[in-house]
């Protein structure tokens, strides 16, 4: 499928011969969906036909006729059938073009899957783990120094500090008594607990 | 078949001679391309014969005894033509394809319907285009093959479309 014959024209055609094929099959198609309105343009001038020849007494003639347009309405039907072959087939080959369509895809991502897994092999990946390791406890040791820099006094007044700051925005305790609904929504708080 | 409705210009007798005088000539000029346009629209006629055209009802107004000479009818053709509303198809140019949409529409028109049906990357046959069930609704349904070529050209100079097969299929990119 898809294979050019060295037809190099002035570009590179983008039509392949499965496009060809497809073609033809649709215009087959094509030509069986006029002969289909040509039968039925026809059906319907035999039935008028008929009609006519009925009121002119000519019922031998008509009867005739009856039996062509009988004839082409058997006709119309093994077209149908044709035609549904033909669409199944256009459509067998379309969707055989998406799977193709479809597995390239998936190659490419596969081989950029590879390139890239390439690239990150896992003792890479375990030396960087280690080196962040690294990297992360020589941070550590130097916030402890830092934070080693304070005296104890320091910190004392940074807990007090801390400690007027709560206070500060803490809500007053309620004066009144709670209510028995407050109990309530408690146990319920606890048994949800 | 939808009725024309003819402007009042046509039912004017003055209408049928083409002016001398500048600004009116160019005000009726305008007012024949669009007429021209209108009738070829709603009659889906592509093609106008010069040396039948006197004979129809677009250039013939019975009801005042009036025809556009033939000269006329050139001038506006060609007036047309300069504009991409019109073509001749030979080079005594008595044969003329009218498009009221320029070939450049009617690409977008088609291109847009191909992109609505989801008919991208797909083989079509110019008779599903034309004539075809998907296509029912569109203006271009029933559009002369020959015009149909060549809007399918014009998107093939922007790569969105290839012709083959002596141009009875298309795939459009």
């Amino acid at each position: 499928m898809g294979a050019l014959f060295g037809k190099s024209k002035k570009q590179q055609s983008r039509v392949t011969e499965h496009d060809k094929a497809v073609l033809q099959l649709k215009q087959q198609r094509d030509e069986i969906k006029q002969y289909q309105k040509r039968i039925e343009k026809n059906l319907e001038k035999d039935k008028q036909l008929a009609c006519k020849l009925l009121q002119a007494g000519k019922k031998e003639r008509a009867k005739l006729l009856l039996r062509k347009k009988r004839f082409q309405e058997q006709i119309l039907q093994r077209t149908d059938i044709q035609l549904e072959n033909l669409e199944f087939l256009v459509h067998d080959l379309e969707f055989c073009q998406i799977e193709m369509q479809v597995i390239n895809g998936l190659k490419v991502g596969n081989e950029a899957l590879k390139k890239i897994h390439e690239v990150l092999n896992v003792e890479e990946v375990e030396k960087i783990l280690d080196e962040t390791r690294e990297g992360v406890e020589k941070q550590q040791e130097i916030d402890d120094l830092l934070a080693g820099a304070l005296t104890p006094e320091d910190e004392e007044a940074v807990e007090e500090e801390l400690e007027q700051i709560i206070q500060a925005e803490m809500p007053d305790v309620p004066q009144e008594e709670p209510t028995q609904q407050d109990c309530f929504i408690e146990t319920l708080l606890i048994q949800d607990i | 078949m939808a009725e024309v409705e003819w402007p009042w210009q046509y039912s004017f007798p003055p209408f049928f001679t083409i002016q001398v005088h500048n600004e009116t000539r160019t005000k009726q000029i305008a007012a024949w391309r669009s007429l021209i346009l209108d009738y070829h629209k709603i009659t889906k006629h592509c093609i106008l014969d010069t040396r039948e055209a006197q004979r129809t009802a677009l250039f013939n107004n019975t009801a005042i005894d009036r025809k556009l000479p033939l000269e006329g009818i050139v001038t506006i053709l060609e007036d047309l033509a300069r504009t991409g509303n019109a073509q001749p198809l030979d080079k005594q140019k008595h044969r003329w394809q009218i498009y009221w949409h320029t070939l450049e529409e009617w690409a977008d028109l088609v291109y847009s319907w191909v992109q609505r049906c989801g008919m991208m990357n797909t083989v079509c046959t110019l008779y599903e285009i034309t004539d075809g069930d998907n296509s029912a609704d569109e203006e271009f349904h029933g559009l002369d093959t020959e015009i149909m070529v060549k809007i399918l050209q014009t998107l093939e100079v922007s790569k969105k479309a290839e012709l083959f097969d002596d141009n009875q299929g298309v795939k459009f990119f």
